[in-house]
């Protein structure tokens, strides 16, 4: 079936099957590999996209359902203020060690910072329940978070 | 890797659409999909024709009309958890639905989807059994109401006929002098399913309690009440020493599942159903006094 949608700020159309899953569409298709493949049952987090600007795990998302919305991927938030801030923190505070949970993990706390610009820890934890790093033990990537809110505001 | 077996996805714009395509043969409804799609990976359900609900505004709606709150079964648990109605006139549900998975879920998983997906720990329903609910039920044959208690027929199991859709949850607007709180023990804080869940709500009347409901989840096949708890607030000033002998009752009452490889002990679950509940009353009854 076609599906019309926007990617990034593009305007595209595929032609999917009904049952492929918009994480497979954007990674094999689309060759969008930030997004990756961890549990395909929306626990670990690592395929988080924006959908209508909202956090959610591609993996359970089907391609017909992203009819007429828009996707987000770190890709297309290269350029944005608050994005930059969050990778200069994440990079700086050593938040990235095998580097497979960031992309999920710089989409759930930018959302969180463009909704909260002062979170406080408890606020983080709750902004990435929903992404699993197994090589950080999450402390960095929380300092980390609260290091670019605070850059953000300084400005 | 787990691949969605090869199912057809249809896409009404409107419920009358929707019902059409739900006539098809092994038809399922696909709201949010955080139940559903991991089903058909582990080949667990057996839809061909599914039917995306996703274009079908009509049911995504919360609303007060006539002295009820209805809420469209497409309403996502991030919009509950943002809804001003919602937070101010029925907190247990909003509570509740923030702490459904985590934020990705909560933006793709709906009420009527969790309602329908029917565990016995589903967030959201003993909610809205203490709320006492009911469930708009619609087909190309017409609607039909019923109490949500009667929705829930056993683990995973619901009373809709082939062809039906689950269109509204909505219950009484609950009055000045009453309160609800829920209570969620998960393994960990976020992200996580319910080993049990307990949902209170009182009605007061001067310092009497004139109505209680409490109703616990993931401790019987379905999301039930505890009529027996239930009895011993009714008629009552309710204090620390009503609450705590109703808490103990607990104890005894629930039937969590005996099953050695289920997700919690029955022993946890019965010491884990005194304290939620105690928890959750002490918050609910501080709540009717607040809203006097």
């Amino acid at each position: 079936m076609k599906v019309s949608f926007q990617l990034n700020g593009q305007d595209i159309e595929v032609e999917a099957p009904g049952n492929r899953a918009l994480l497979d569409l954007l990674r094999d298709d689309l060759g969008v590999k930030s997004v990756k493949k961890g549990c395909e049952n929306g626990e670990c987090g690592a395929c988080t996209v924006l959908l209508d600007g909202a956090p959610v795990t591609s993996c359970l998302v089907l391609v017909p359902q992203v009819e007429g919305k828009t996707v987000t991927t770190v890709d297309g938030l290269e350029d944005d203020p608050f994005m930059v801030k969050l990778r200069q923190a994440f990079l700086e505070d050593g938040a990235i060690q095998c580097g497979f949970c960031t992309p999920g993990m710089l989409i759930s706390s930018y959302t969180l910072l463009r909704e909260n610009p002062d979170p406080t820890e408890d606020e983080i934890k709750i902004a990435i329940e929903g992404n699993i790093c197994r090589c950080t033990g999450f402390t960095k990537i929380i300092a980390a978070i609260g290091d670019a809110a605070e850059r953000m505001t300084d400005e | 890797m787990n691949l969605i077996p090869d199912v057809e996805v249809h896409r009404p714009r409107s419920l009358e659409e929707a019902l059409k395509f739900m006539e098809l043969p092994d038809s399922k409804p696909i709201a949010g999909g955080t139940d559903l799609i991991i089903d058909l990976r582990e080949g667990a359900c057996e839809a061909r024709n599914l039917v995306d609900l996703t274009q079908v505004k009509e049911l995504d709606y919360i609303r007060e009309t006539d002295g009820r709150i209805r809420i469209g079964a497409m309403t996502h648990h991030s919009d509950l958890v943002a809804s001003d109605l919602i937070k101010s006139k029925a907190p247990v549900l909003s509570e509740a639905a923030d702490l459904v998975g985590s934020i990705q879920i909560r933006n793709l998983g709906t009420v009527g989807g969790n309602i329908c997906n029917a565990s016995p720990g589903a967030d959201t329903a003993t909610p809205l059994l203490v709320l006492g609910a009911e469930a708009t039920i619609s087909s190309a044959e017409g609607n039909r109401t019923i109490p949500l208690s009667e929705f829930f027929t056993g683990p995973k199991r619901t009373s809709l006929n082939p062809g039906e859709l689950l269109t509204e949850l909505s219950f009484p607007t609950p009055p000045a002098g009453s309160g609800g709180a829920f209570q969620k023990l998960g393994r960990r804080k976020g992200c996580t399913l319910s080993l049990l869940n307990i949902a209170a709500y009182v009605e007061l009347d001067g310092d009497t309690c004139s109505k209680a409901r409490v109703a616990v989840g993931a401790c019987a096949p379905t999301p039930v009440r505890i009529k027996d708890v239930e009895e011993m607030l009714k008629g009552k000033k309710i204090d620390d020493a009503v609450i705590g002998e109703a808490s103990s009752a607990c104890y005894g009452l629930v039937q969590p599942s005996q099953r050695a490889h289920s997700r919690a002990s029955e022993e946890y679950r019965r010491d884990m159903s005194c304290v939620l509940m105690r928890r959750a009353l002490t918050t609910a009854l501080e709540r009717a006094r607040r809203n006097k």
